[in-house]
């Protein structure tokens, strides 16, 4: 941690003498590996159930991360992110059906929700405000009887399945495992580009159209055009979403997207924590858990138990799950500041630096 | 290169109110230029005007002699105009240091995928700007707050963080809306130092809207006056400070 000698001697070098923990290079090699090797081992290990589960809970933190690109980091408020993963288990379901090439058929699952997101948001972006929540609701409300009415496409109201990836022989694999590590590589794969962006120029650049955008637009942002990108590439990780889902589900219905699961993916987002990678993650843990927890309790009081859940959660972290360990660290720093000597932030004393220059654990706090 | 800003007959209205009447006046290259005026006599809005965030109702607005006149705010970044905002609106949440990366936006290079998969030229540039915008920290006393958060500082940091931001834009015309509002006498010296070096080492155009006279008088070249939208006059500080037209708008206000 950085140290109060370090801080003081700040003005003459910028340079921290000893960097905080999170940021040594051990660490940032460490983590990341252990990481690995927990998730490599896992499917091995673990339970045909939970391995499931964990499949499933892969599927949604995907889509969850989606919305968070557009809402939780961009503010603007999308209610129709279960309309992409429905497109995109669609596409995967008909590509199967029709034995096209797998990759052929995934890059179809990422493009045509992400084309579908393009158009909807060049109209939708230009409206700005709680318009885009408007347009965004029609989605999945026009969604579900175009799914039924395509039935060409999408076999009506029966839905579609569709078995794909069987294990390959050499891997000596049983399938829940072979479906965990596909979910694995490629949610992780998007989990790892989607950090990458939202933090650095993007990132920045995302979060002040939420914040300001008048401000945005006086550094050069186009608040318009980074809406769009960021309601696109939600749409296109939603797409993958939709890929995962048919991988781990194996059916889709027009059912998959109706509004009401759309609604239950916001809320898992911001139960998780919006704009929060880990959040995302917490969020697919919540869709798909606390559903099977309160059904298990009372399966009438299902609906009563999550809304209270979701109450419980908001008023003692407005910032999600995510942002507990933050609480915690900042709570601590400002009791710490109050019990130090009176601030005066416009003269850089020792006192003042020793409570604050603590580089906060925050998300998109780029590399050092 | 510092730029030359023209301005010809820029007028403003909103529906049957006229915030700005045919205002005329050019800054030159280099010159730190003042808009004063009591409450209400259009200054910000005229400065908006400049910037693109208002677009004017009739005259024409040339930054180096290109017409800018009606184009986006975000396009004038590019004509190398960089601004600040009365309140000044930060990321609170975001370090300090983060904040005035914002300003690189347009000096960073790359698309989004590229910036996914973190190619070496996008790490590089990050690596890059982040070492200039810990420099402009520096130079500005402000080295010290890199990394705090931007809700634990005061007002008056707020205003030099935000003046950070907008000069790593590499600004040849920067739009300063009153800098010195709300901040301790100190702090306005400060300011004044800050403002003169940066003419002096970074060849640049400043135009500043501004109550605190006393500001104007020790920064400016020129000035203009606005009342009731329309110019006064125009010509050095002191002058200003002199002309009956200016005390007589001023009257009950502090003029001198």
């Amino acid at each position: 941690m950085a140290s109060a000698s370090s801080v003081s001697s700040a003005p003459a070098s910028s340079a921290p003498s000893a960097p905080p923990f999170r940021q040594r290079p051990w660490v940032r090699w460490a983590l990341p590996l252990l990481l690995l090797v927990v998730l490599v081992v896992a499917p091995l290990v673990l339970s045909e159930g939970v391995n499931e589960t964990l499949a499933r809970i892969g599927v949604f933190a995907v889509a969850v991360l989606g919305l968070n690109v557009v809402m939780g980091y961009t503010g603007q408020v999308s209610l129709g992110q279960i309309f992409f993963l429905g497109v995109g288990a669609y596409v995967t379901a008909y590509g199967v059906q029709n034995d096209w090439n797998i990759v052929g058929v995934f890059a179809l699952a990422c493009l045509i929700p992400a084309v579908a997101g393009l158009l909807v948001a060049l109209a939708a972006a230009r409206l700005g405000g709680l318009a885009i929540a408007m347009v965004t609701i029609a989605l999945p409300i026009v969604g579900v009887p175009l799914a039924k009415r395509l039935s060409e496409f999408t076999g009506g109201s029966q839905g579609l399945s569709a078995r794909f990836a069987e294990t390959p022989e050499w891997t000596g694999l049983y399938d829940d495992q072979w479906q965990l590590y596909v979910v694995l590589v490629i949610g992780g794969l998007v989990f790892v580009l989607t950090r990458a962006l939202v933090r650095g120029k993007y990132g920045r650049a995302f979060a002040i159209v939420r914040g300001n955008e008048n401000v945005a637009s006086s550094m050069g942002i186009s608040p318009y055009r980074y809406k769009v990108l960021a309601f696109t590439i939600a749409s296109l990780i939603g797409g993958v979403s939709g890929f995962l889902y048919m991988l781990v589900i194996q059916y889709t219905s027009p059912e998959t997207m109706s509004f009401g699961h759309s609604i239950e993916l916001l809320a898992a987002m911001v139960i998780g924590g919006a704009g929060s990678i880990v959040g995302s993650l917490l969020g697919g843990a919540y869709y798909v858990l606390i559903p099977e927890l309160t059904n298990q309790v009372d399966p009438n009081l299902t609906s009563l138990l999550q809304g209270a859940i979701l109450l419980v959660v908001l008023f003692l972290l407005p910032g999600g799950l995510a942002s507990l360990p933050r609480a915690l660290t900042r709570g601590r720093r400002r009791t710490r500041v109050g019990r130090g000597p009176a601030a005066t932030p416009s003269t850089p004393s020792s006192t003042t630096g020793s409570a604050t220059a603590e580089p906060a654990p925050t998300e998109r706090q780029g590399h050092a | 290169m510092a730029a030359e800003l023209t301005l010809q007959d820029v007028s403003l209205q909103f529906g049957g109110i006229k915030v700005l009447q045919e205002v005329s006046f050019t800054v030159e290259p280099g010159q730190i230029f003042g808009l004063v005026g009591p409450n209400g006599a259009g200054k910000t809005s005229l400065f908006n005007c400049i910037s693109g965030h208002y677009k004017p109702t009739a005259g024409s607005v040339r930054i180096d002699g290109t017409e800018v006149q009606g184009s986006r705010p975000a396009t004038l970044a590019g004509h190398g105009l960089a601004r600040t905002f009365q309140h000044p609106a930060l990321q609170l949440g975001e370090t300090v240091l983060e904040n005035v990366l914002l300003g690189a936006h347009t000096r960073l290079p790359g698309g989004a995928l590229e910036w996914a998969v973190r190619s070496p030229r996008t790490r590089r540039a990050e690596k890059e700007l982040r070492a200039e915008a810990l420099d402009l920290l520096e130079r500005n006393g402000l080295g010290w707050a890199a990394h705090v958060p931007a809700d634990e500082l005061s007002h008056g940091l707020h205003k030099g963080v935000e003046l950070c931001r907008a000069l790593l834009m590499k600004p040849r015309l920067l739009l300063l809306d009153e800098p010195a509002a709300g901040l301790p006498h100190e702090e306005v010296e400060q300011l004044i130092a800050t403002v003169r070096r940066l003419r002096s080492e970074d060849d640049i155009t400043v135009v500043i809207v501004e109550h605190h006279m006393g500001l104007i008088a020790a920064l400016t070249d020129r000035v203009v006056v606005l009342d009731h939208g329309a110019k006064l006059m125009e010509g050095t500080a002191a002058e200003a400070q002199s002309d009956p037209r200016v005390i007589e708008a001023y009257i009950g206000k502090d003029a001198a």
